[in-house]
């Protein structure tokens, strides 16, 4: 019997996990950050430690959560942090990395999930606001973000900066007085992106198998950075960790399914 | 006499600032805690009796829990029958003030997070704010405005945040300022952000005394700080216990009677959210609130009409749901889910709500 191939998402989740090394402590939103930390934890990373804004942490496993505050993020944990304790252990120190999405990014890895359009007050479209995205991305030692690569989502100037990456490149980050390294990898159904690091500018790490640079720059509204020499094709999963992400990390198939349920 | 951030002023068009100063004056807030009656005395009353004399027109309401977790839906859909206009509504998440807009109860907001996470985005808020029916008095972060809470909790007029630097929260929120550190030499922006004092704060509970002791079962969000910080607090518990009770199980006891106004008997009063340990969402019931529900104003107008002016209590919304299958179903599930039942051979899948799918099940 042969596996199917990792559709888009299946692949967006595997690349995810593979930023979780062993031992981290993770800081995990819905939907495929979700999926990835629990891969993560079923097969090259049995040791991380989940942590959920509603103030669940080190659940004990279970289903897919409905939501961060769905029980399953505080499955019999141990304790459950108040709000403003769980963000402080970012500050603190105590988290290692953590996944955010977003509606909007730019090339030095800002974020928008506020809103579309030039007019605050009478939008094209409001969206949720911040949440707890600059919360984790003022914070957080380590962000990855994730979302799909379009012209529309990836734009040179982003319609309100609800977090902040690398913010002017440079060292702006630093000078704006925010903690962490900022924004280490962009994941995408493209590609896999970090950030060069003189300019902060967002640069191709890897693209998927069938991706070019230029169907990517195409999915871009600003320019992409290409690396040195070739660009290597990103790692797929295996048959083998498909098989776990399929059949035990996300069987009813509520993240994973390509096109989405 | 307050310092308020001058391009958020400009930003958000907020020309009188009178508007803004009840969440950050202390001394107001202050005054309302030493006046109101500190005796330790039986606050039974029923939830009509609570919301009339406790939420007034301009309030300044929280919502609290977390969206859907242990949130006094019942409460909020109460205020939303008794007809009460122009509460400004502020949360770490607000996702619930969205629905009261349409019905003039909430004209201002003080915004962190509307909607619900995956499972649409609320294009009601969006059409409101559009139409000017909804005004954004500032914006936060989850964080920024647990830490406003969390100032006034600890008794202090505000902290020192890392939160919201470089963002464009600062330049849509007047009340926080960005600075220099003062306990350092070196360049170190800090973001200034005021303890912040609702006027009413409803928070749901698994058990109170009828003093307003309150114990709670899983996260408690904001809700300590809330209960502190506000003028007014009513409580509203699944259960009352005798106070014997309250001190032997201490444990998740968050609420010293004190800060409480009123204590509401009120089983079911999170429907149609989660109850930690009680009842687990209706699931379907907030697809379909985003999924149609949000859709336009008549869509929402109808489905309110029906789950909230068609219901005069939480046991009428119940019986909408399912009534005695959806409780033992909603029960069942949120038991698994934390394991405190068997979870061997279960079948968490469930039908979801979609436009053209319907099946009138809400478990």
């Amino acid at each position: 019997m042969t596996t199917q191939p990792a559709n888009p998402f299946e692949m967006v989740a595997y690349v995810l996990s593979r930023q979780i090394e062993d031992h981290m402590i993770v800081y995990v939103g819905t939907g495929l950050p979700m999926v990835a930390a629990i891969l993560a934890r079923k097969t090259h990373a049995p040791h991380i430690t989940l942590v959920y804004e509603s103030g669940g942490q080190d659940p004990i496993a279970g289903d897919m959560p409905w939501s961060v505050g769905d029980p399953f993020t505080w499955r019999k944990s141990p304790i459950i942090q108040e709000m403003a304790y769980s963000f402080a252990q970012c500050y603190n120190g105590y988290v290692d990395i953590a996944f955010l999405g977003f509606a909007q990014i730019d090339m030095y890895g800002n974020i928008n999930t506020h809103m579309i359009g030039d007019d605050f007050l009478n939008p094209k479209a409001r969206l949720t606001g911040s949440g707890g995205n600059n919360d984790l991305s003022s914070l957080t030692e380590k962000m990855v973000l994730v979302g799909l690569q379009t012209p529309e989502k990836f734009v040179k100037k982003v319609d309100f900066i609800t977090s902040v990456g690398h913010l002017t490149g440079g060292n702006s980050r630093k000078e704006a007085g925010l903690l962490g390294q900022g924004p280490v990898a962009v994941v995408t159904n493209a590609g896999v992106y970090d950030f060069e690091p003189a300019t902060k500018r967002m640069r191709v790490k890897s693209l998927h198998p069938g991706v070019s640079f230029d169907l990517a720059q195409l999915a871009t509204g600003f320019e992409l950075l290409r690396p040195e020499g070739e660009i290597p094709v990103t790692e797929t999963p295996s048959a083998d960790v498909l098989e776990i992400l399929r059949k035990e990390v996300d069987p009813r198939g509520v993240f994973i399914s390509f096109p989405p349920k | 006499m307050y310092n308020y951030n001058g391009e958020a002023l400009k930003n958000l068009r907020i020309d009188d600032t009178s508007i803004l100063d009840r969440l950050v004056d202390f001394e107001s807030a202050r005054k309302a805690h030493l006046t109101k009656d500190h005796s330790k005395r039986d606050k039974r009353m029923s939830l009509t009796e609570a919301i009339a004399e406790f939420v007034k027109d301009d309030d300044i309401c929280t919502d609290s829990g977390f969206a859907y977790v242990r949130t006094p839906h019942q409460a909020y859909f109460e205020i939303m029958r008794q007809g009460k206009k122009n509460l400004q509504f502020i949360g770490s998440p607000n996702t619930n003030h969205s629905y009261m807009i349409n019905f003039g109860v909430c004209r201002y907001s003080h915004n962190s997070y509307v909607g619900a996470e995956m499972r649409g985005t609320d294009r009601n808020y969006s059409r409101n704010l559009k139409e000017g029916k909804v005004k954004i008095l500032s914006e936060w972060s989850h964080g920024s405005m647990a830490q406003g809470f969390k100032a006034a909790q600890l008794g202090m007029p505000g902290v020192f945040s890392k939160q919201l630097l470089g963002s464009d929260i600062v330049r849509y929120n007047p009340y926080v300022k960005v600075m220099q550190n003062p306990g350092r030499k070196d360049h170190d922006p800090v973001v200034f952000i005021p303890a912040l004092y609702p006027d009413v704060t409803i928070i749901h509970v698994h058990a109170a005394d009828r003093y307003g002791n309150a114990r709670v079962y899983g996260p408690t969000v904001n809700d300590a700080a809330l209960a502190a910080a506000a003028r007014k607090v009513i409580i509203t518990a699944e259960e009352i216990v005798p106070e014997i009770d309250i001190r032997y199980n201490n444990k998740g006891v968050i609420i010293p009677f004190m800060y409480v106004d009123a204590v509401v008997e009120l089983p079911f009063g999170a429907v149609p959210g989660n109850m930690p340990g009680l009842y687990y969402w209706s699931r379907q019931w907030w697809e379909k609130f985003l999924r149609y529900g949000t859709l336009s104003e008549e869509n929402l107008r109808s489905f309110m009409e029906y789950w909230i002016f068609d219901c005069k209590d939480q046991f009428d919304f119940v019986n909408k749901l399912g009534g005695a299958k959806w409780i033992a179903a909603a029960r069942r599930l949120t038991k698994t889910v934390e394991y405190d039942n068997e979870d061997a051979g279960y079948d968490y899948s469930y039908e979801e709500y979609r436009p053209g799918h319907d099946t009138g099940i809400y478990y």
